[in-house]
């Protein structure tokens, strides 16, 4: 499109575009108003000064004769602004002044038409004029040139003419000048969206800092950016996790077949094979749902699905479904639960990240280890719940790398496991607003998840 | 019982069907949505499975049709990914239960047999019996040969869910959802011990015949001896 089609197609240019045409509008309005109260009030200025005159020269008549108003008629100046005069007899017989006879006049107000002699147009002159009947058939007539008050109408007029075209010209002027800019900024906003689709990523809205609607809308576009580049962080990250770790697997899964392939011979070594495969599958299966779960949670528009959750209540039962296992592996499980204590939030995805809490410490200890479930108030900040454990603890190298998928440490390469569990609290915590810390308790490892501005219930 | 299995992956739907038929019940299958609605609302059947998405007719936009138009057959809804809220949305539209593939059959069969089986809503006894072990849902007390065994609340609710699905089998996950309201596998053996517990108090230490079996491979199933 070529850039003045662009100009006058975008929304600001139209918007001036609008604003000088009701200007325009509006100032022709009032134009007319001011030119007709004008020339109302010249008309009534100019009558009131013909009515004077002739009061006056009726007065004369009558206190001086005939002779008297005709020498006083003659007398009267013929200058620029001077009126017109005629006084004539019954017969229509002209006895002075300069307007030509008229045969038909009435007494009363009336306009006649003078030819212009002295004037090259030759356009006749418009004269309102007063009649006066002095009696006995002569004629008093008394007029002034209407163009006077033409003239006036006429420079009203241009001058408002000329008003609402500089001004139109200003706006229009104006709006153009306001959508280059305003286009220049649209633009930018193009170009990095244009950037961003051919494959340059990190690439941002340029924003002014003036906080005006255009830095806004560029605020909100980078902070939806940096959204969808986390989400395509975390699924890029789910992806190499996959390749890099289920090769392991599904490697094995192969391994055994084909060996059964080649080695079994009976139907018992078949089934051997066969009961191994599906527990390897089984385990695919599972590393697979426990890294789609994660995805769900990390991309899972935060409080859809949240109601309150009353967090203490949920916080002994779980502890009150581990007991008896945790008794039965020599585990001693405590609890320290302040009561009460509601949060904003999804129940089970909660109850599956205090659930993996307390599994945790009951897989990765030695029997005899004690294991602490509190939770309670965190001054002002919000509500802590915490598992913690006085067993061997965590290499304190591997403290920040205990929430990466599939991260296991060398300790516990051995026990069941896909390295999954703190992976899914820590996605859980953050769907919450919550932190997942992780830090030494002595000698054991506590892990707690801060809830921030949690409505507790008295 | 008969079973329509409305499931759109043809392996699925036969894999169903053929155990179902193994263990001598009835099942036909429909391919999709608009099959499915058409045969179920003929009637006639004691339990559906319908599978979450489905060409032609949506799973959910199915079972609300159906419910709409009265139909109270039971529905467990299959789905392959269990994202956060399905589950409920599955029961919001009308189904019964809900389960994630890829699952074992026996865990379907148990949740088709409670679906199946279960009473109408308005004449759920508030007292139930297996041999001499007596039940009251309302007083929540326990007595086993007239004499009364003390459980913890958590213990009742196991029993409990044990003895109104009694004589059929429930699933590990069943017992999990049921119970604890659990909706994911823990790693720990919390049904086991719990199960454990449960059998020492009600057999008053070994004294009485063992009620809750181990269906190995699949859960357990409260039963009178010799039943």
């Amino acid at each position: 499109m070529p850039p003045v089609l662009r100009l006058l197609r975008t929304a600001s240019f139209r918007l001036a575009a609008l604003y000088v045409a009701v200007f325009a509008v509006s100032a022709l309005v009032l134009g007319a108003a001011v030119f007709l109260a004008a020339r109302s009030a010249l008309e009534q200025q100019m009558a009131a000064r013909i009515e004077t005159e002739a009061a006056y020269l009726r007065d004369e008549f009558r206190s001086g004769g005939l002779d008297h108003l005709l020498f006083i008629v003659r007398s009267r100046g013929r200058g620029a602004s001077a009126l017109d005069y005629l006084v004539q007899d019954r017969e229509g017989i002209h006895l002075a002044g300069e307007m030509p006879v008229a045969t038909t006049v009435r007494p009363g107000w009336t306009t006649v038409e003078v030819p212009e002699a002295s004037e090259d147009s030759g356009r006749p002159e418009r004269v309102r004029a007063l009649v006066s009947d002095l009696g006995g058939g002569l004629l008093l007539m008394v007029g002034d040139d209407l163009s006077r008050i033409t003239e006036v109408e006429e420079a009203v007029a241009t001058a408002f003419l000329w008003t609402v075209g500089l001004a139109a010209l200003l706006g229009i002027g104006g709006g153009i000048l306001l959508s280059r800019t305003f286009l220049a900024r649209v633009d930018a906003i193009a170009r990095t969206a244009e950037a961003i689709i051919g494959g340059d990523l990190a690439r941002r809205v340029p924003v002014r800092g003036t906080n005006d609607d255009l830095d806004r809308l560029a605020g909100t576009l980078n902070r939806m950016l940096d959204r969808i580049g986390t989400l395509m962080d975390s699924l890029r990250q789910v992806s190499s996790d996959v390749a890099h770790d289920l090769r392991t697997p599904l490697s094995r899964l192969y391994q055994r077949l084909e060996d059964a392939k080649t080695h079994a011979r009976s139907v018992a070594e078949y089934e051997v094979a066969v009961e191994g495969a599906a527990r390897e599958a089984e385990g695919l299966l599972e590393t697979f749902s426990a890294l789609l779960r994660i995805a769900q949670v990390e991309g899972a528009s935060p409080h859809a699905g949240f109601r309150d959750v009353d967090l203490s209540a949920m916080a002994e039962a779980v502890a009150d479904a581990y007991r008896p296992d945790a008794e039965e592996a020599g585990h001693h499980l405590i609890t320290q639960v302040a009561p009460g204590i509601v949060v904003y939030g999804d129940q089970e995805l909660l109850t599956q990240a205090v659930a993996n809490l307390v599994e945790n410490a009951l897989r990765h200890t030695p029997a005899g280890t004690h294991i602490g479930v509190s939770l309670s108030r965190n001054g002002e900040a919000g509500v802590c719940l915490t598992v913690e454990d006085d067993g061997p603890g965590v290499a304190a190298g591997d403290m920040p790398r205990l929430a990466d998928r599939f991260f296991r440490s060398e300790r516990s390469r051995t026990t069941p496991g896909n390295g999954l569990g703190l992976s899914l609290i820590a996605a859980v915590a953050e769907l919450h607003g919550a932190a997942l810390q992780l830090s030494d308790a002595g000698s054991g490892l506590r892990a707690s998840l801060l809830f921030p501005n949690v409505r507790v219930t008295p | 019982m008969k079973v329509l299995v409305i499931e759109d992956d043809a392996e699925t739907a036969a894999y169903i069907v053929r155990g179902l038929h193994e263990h001598g019940h009835v099942a036909d299958q429909a391919l999709d949505g608009r099959d499915g609605l058409f045969m179920a609302s003929g009637g006639g059947y004691d339990v559906l499975v319908v599978d979450r998405m489905l060409p032609g007719l949506d799973g959910l936009g199915l079972v609300r049709t159906l419910r709409g138009a009265g139909m109270q057959a039971p529905v467990l809804f299959l789905t392959a990914l269990s994202g956060i809220g399905d589950r409920v949305q599955g029961l919001e539209a009308g189904g019964d239960d809900y389960l994630v593939k890829p699952f074992a059959f026996t865990e379907l069969l148990a949740r088709l047999n409670a679906l199946a089986r279960r009473p109408p809503l308005s004449d759920v006894p508030t007292t139930h019996s297996v041999a001499d072990l007596h039940l009251d849902l309302l007083k929540r007390t326990v007595t086993r040969g007239g004499e009364r065994v003390e459980l913890q609340p958590r213990e009742f609710r196991l029993l409990e869910f044990l003895v109104r699905h009694a004589d059929r089998v429930v699933t590990r996950t069943m017992l999990l959802e049921g119970v604890w309201d659990f909706h994911f596998d823990p790693k720990t053996n919390i049904v086991e011990t719990h199960i454990s517990r449960l059998r020492a108090k009600i057999s008053r230490g070994g004294n009485d015949p063992e009620l809750i079996h181990t269906v190995r491979g699949s859960g357990y199933a409260i039963r009178a001896p010799g039943a």
